[in-house]
């Protein structure tokens, strides 16, 4: 079914953040560091204050002087509002100017003076890992207990996972393959561009945003200015990962304090760029099989890039340690990974990222097992992957895994096992490839999760459904408004939904993860149950009967042989709207056969397969997608259109990165590919057909058996890729994009 | 400068700077914020509208540019409350998730569609090719823009995309 929001949404109705005007609201513009790495020696915005229009200019010493906590961060505090010692990446934050608009703010960002003394910059792993590399932080200031630097080095995170003994597993193996793979950084362009506005009144902060995550950023807004904060967060344009921590809202606070009235700030798409990126990956992997294809072993080691700010990106490398190994069986594994500050802009996740480049790193490398043994590579996955039953490396028990029904699901959606038809000249080579993956949600106690719903029934008959999960694009109200109208027993029609208020809404950890539908649908569920027998108990109070002979019909209470107390008469009745909190609990230990007890990993495990058929121009080295199968197991589709929409639509954005999106950097520490001139995106030119396909084994304990898919048709898309042209052409490349100088390169290698 | 424009079928006459885009005047001076801004470089086609009949990129065209012209803005497709057929094929055939291109889709095909009543998958692709979505990997957009065209040719009735 189309979410409820469609109709909106095709006549512009819709409000984004960027649409939402405050009376007396100033404008404001960032200026931001020309340099990748400096001290800041002197700020001199005299002449800015002054000029036309200007209501105040932020800088660091506003900030001192206002007494509010100067830095922030989810899991590292290590990000200041405006730059205090030192700039950490070209288009750091270092002022804020405030005008009457935005273009007279920008003129007066011209104007402020900034002394810089610069620094060496690190602007990769392998020159921020270095003997004696400058360290862009020289301390550490992790917030969450399970972060591990490594003092004196750049390294913000050490971490590592083991099951079994990896090098025992070695020495038992036929064969060992080794090999080392790449990704650059991309960024998520999202097309509503980050924006916000603050507005202090009565020593209380209202903040509208697009932020994914509007409960965390409430408390670092009160941490930080010590007042209540409200966080409101209307239809968001989408965010993929670029919005799930704040970046702006404290400081664009920080300037509505300073300038005494609201203050809207709008990046520009080039100034995306420089707030949140998807990381580099670095990574190598080892893997030891039988003959017949068995693995015995695997060793991943892997950097991921953070940039300047660790904001979170320290915590995404340690959740991915837990998919690193992939969906197989696997006696003896060891996954260690290095998260890295450089001086790049600070990294988010991206849409499953880095699950993404594990599964490229495991599924390429499996490829080339494949033919070196003389094994069909579907057949070779259905030898490994796991099945229900089996402990994963976390030790967690597996349930709802269904890998290999995906895998032959996605693998049909290009007739696998038919040669591709020949192509129009011989220049041109056709093949197919498949992959697998197994995806983690954000689970305690490596996050904090917390996951309510309220549901209330008004005077005006209506249940209103009230929820902190953000609607990105992904139908969220509306699969929650079905899992209230199945709980409660009434239609759509009755259900009105009131999304990411603070103020409105019970607390909620964030719209990340593919998490939602679960944590949230169950909320919902158990606030619809709540509220079901707080109705009844009032109805059978008003009818004088028995609660059990009384049902939630359409329109009001139904009992039996009597007339239905329709919901509005009901309420009047009572004396005042009806209301139910519901929760969903989360986290807990599961017990080994053996006795031990391993914290649960993730609350529920995604599975799911693609395949892809290309077309390799030789003469050109352009890769074209032809046609893209894809099948998940999601346990329960809530919205079956609404899963099929969004598989295809994680496919098709993460072919961008896979085929020809990287964000480059000269040695100077400027970015090159800042504008979408120099940074091409998928368009409906470069997009083949899909097959997306539903598997559904209902999860015990997820809402009507469902679990989370948001993420995972974007992790499953390069190695597919990879491996239809390693089909194609002979060639496996152990990097993306594929650009075509490097197709051809390689092609002329062979 | 004083330019006069028609737009939505209202006319109606403004003061601007002469440095003012048409995606300016569109969005702050008439409030219309259905028409959106990603790039503002004529590349992501967020901003799309209809200058007398033709998409148009609106960042990267001065308001001055539309004196005298009828602008359509995504505000003005549907009739009342009744949806234009190209609007419910957008919803039928699940041409969008968040909604922040579509304005500028659903336009770009009623301009496709008034140019080229019937066009075939080819001509739609090349025609469609150069705005952006990030969220559906363009197949709900490519059968969203064909049942629009059956729909608006007559051969499935309208609302019955």
């Amino acid at each position: 079914m189309p979410t409820l929001e469609a109709a909106e949404k095709v006549t512009g109705a819709t409000r984004y953040v960027g649409d939402l005007l405050v009376p007396n609201m100033a404008h404001a513009k960032v200026l931001r560091s020309p340099l990748p790495h400096a001290r800041v020696l002197s700020i001199d915005a005299a002449e800015a204050r002054a000029a036309p229009g200007v209501v105040c200019v932020l800088t660091r010493d506003e900030v001192r002087a206002a007494g509010i906590e100067p830095v922030y961060g989810f899991v590292y505090r290590d990000a200041p509002l405006v730059a205090l010692d030192k700039v950490r990446y070209q288009g750091d934050i270092v002022a804020v100017v405030v005008a009457e608009d935005a273009a007279a703010a920008e003129a007066a960002a011209e104007l402020i003076e900034v002394d810089y003394e610069e620094l060496p910059a690190v602007m990769d792993v392998e020159a921020a890992l270095a003997d004696g590399a400058p360290l862009v932080h020289e301390s550490f200031s992790p917030i969450a207990p399970e972060l591990r630097p490594i003092e004196g080095t750049n390294v913000c995170h050490r971490a590592h996972i083991a099951r079994g003994d990896v090098e025992a597993g070695f020495r038992e193996a036929y064969r060992v393959y080794e090999d080392t793979f790449t990704a650059p950084p991309v960024q998520h362009c999202a097309l509503d561009l980050h924006a916000c506005i603050a507005s202090i009144e009565d020593g209380a902060i209202t903040v509208w945003t697009n932020c994914q995550s509007p409960f965390p950023l409430q408390r670092e807004l009160q941490r930080i200015f010590k007042m209540d904060a409200r966080v409101i967060v209307p239809y968001v344009g989408g965010g993929f990962g670029s919005k799930s921590r704040d970046r702006l809202e404290c400081v664009v606070t920080a300037a509505a304090q300073l300038a005494g009235r609201p203050v809207r700030l709008v990046l520009t798409q080039e100034e995306t760029f420089q707030t949140f990126i998807r990381p580099a990956y670095h990574g190598t992997i080892k893997t030891g099989v039988r003959a017949d294809g068995t693995i015995v072993a695997r060793h991943v080691r892997f950097t991921i890039d953070v940039g300047g700010y660790a904001i979170s990106g320290a915590r995404s490398a340690n959740n991915t340690l837990k998919v690193a190994t992939g969906p197989y069986r696997i006696p003896n594994v060891l996954v260690e990974c290095d998260a890295v500050y450089t001086n790049k802009p600070p990294s988010a996740p991206y849409r499953g990222l880095p699950t993404t480049q594990h599964t490229m790193a495991y599924e390429t490398q499996l490829d080339r097992i494949a033919r070196d043994l003389g094994i069909d590579p579907v057949e070779l996955r259905m030898r490994n992957l796991v099945v229900d039953g089996d402990v994963h490396i976390t030790g967690d028990l597996l349930r709802s895994t269904h890998a290999k029904e995906c895998l032959e699901a996605a693998a049909a959606g290009i007739d696998w096992g038919t040669p591709s038809t020949p192509p129009e000249t011989p220049s041109k080579l056709r093949g197919k490839g498949v992959s697998c993956t197994i995806k983690y949600t954000l689970t305690p106690p490596t996050r904090m999760s917390e996951n309510g719903a309220a549901i209330s029934l008004g005077e005006d008959g209506i249940f209103e459904v009230r929820i902190g999960t953000v609607n990105i694009g992904q139908g969220s109200d509306t699969t929650m408004a079905q899992f209230a109208a199945d709980g409660l027993g009434v239609g759509l029609e009755r259900i009105r939904v009131v999304h990411s208020d603070t103020a409105l809404v019970p607390v909620d950890s964030s719209t990340t993860a593919s998490r939602s539908t679960y944590h949230m649908g169950n909320a919902v569920l158990d606030a619809a149950s709540k509220l079901t027998a707080e109705t009844l108990a009032v109805a059978s109070h008003l009818l004088e009967r028995d609660a059990g002979d009384l049902a939630l019909g359409p329109d009001g209470v139904e009992a039996p042989d009597g007339p239905t107390l329709a919901y509005d008469e009901l309420v009047r009745r009572s004396g005042g709207p009806l209301s139910a909190l519901g929760e969903c609990v989360v986290g807990g230990t599961y017990t080994a056969p053996d006795g031990t007890e391993y914290p649960i990993a993730s609350t529920f495990w995604s599975f799911a397969s693609a395949a892809a058929e290309v077309e390799v121009d030789t003469d050109t080295g352009e890769v074209r997608v032809l046609r893209m199968g894809a099948a998940s197991n999601v346990g329960k589709a809530v919205n079956p259109d609404s899963v099929r929409t969004q598989l295809e639509g994680g496919l098709g954005m993460e072919l961008g990165p896979t085929l020809f999106e990287r964000l480059v950097w000269d040695e100077g520490g400027q970015l090159l590919t800042a504008a979408l001139m120099d940074y091409p995106l998928p368009t409906m030119e470069t997009s083949p057909t899909y097959r997306p396909e539903i598997v559904e084994h209902p999860f015990e304990g997820g809402p009507f058996g469902a679990k989370g898919m948001g993420e995972i048709g974007s992790v499953i898309t390069p190695a597919a890729v990879l491996n239809a042209v390693y089909d194609a052409t002979g060639v496996m490349f152990h990097e993306v994009p594929l650009l075509p100088h490097k197709v051809l390169e390689a092609l002329e290698a062979l | 400068m004083k330019i006069t424009i028609s737009i939505n079928g209202k006319r109606e006459q403004r003061e601007i700077e002469p440095s003012r885009t048409l995606l300016e005047l569109v969005r702050e001076d008439f409030g219309l914020t259905g028409t959106k801004a990603y790039c503002h470089s004529g590349i992501c086609g967020a901003c799309t509208v209809l200058l007398d009949g033709a998409a148009v990129s609106s960042c990267s065209l001065l308001a001055a540019q539309a004196d005298g012209a009828d602008v359509t803005t995504i505000e003005g497709l549907a009739a009342g409350t009744t949806l234009h057929p190209i609007q419910q094929a957008f919803i039928d055939h699940f041409g969008f998730q968040c909604g922040y291109c579509t304005p500028g889709m659903v336009l770009l095909t009623k301009a496709l569609l008034d140019e080229v009543p019937e066009p075939t998958r080819e001509e739609i692709v090349r025609y469609m090719g150069g705005n952006i979505c990030r969220c559906t990997g363009y197949a709900g957009i490519l059968a969203s823009v064909e049942a629009a065209a059956k729909a608006l040719s007559g051969e499935i009735p309208a609302g019955e995309t």
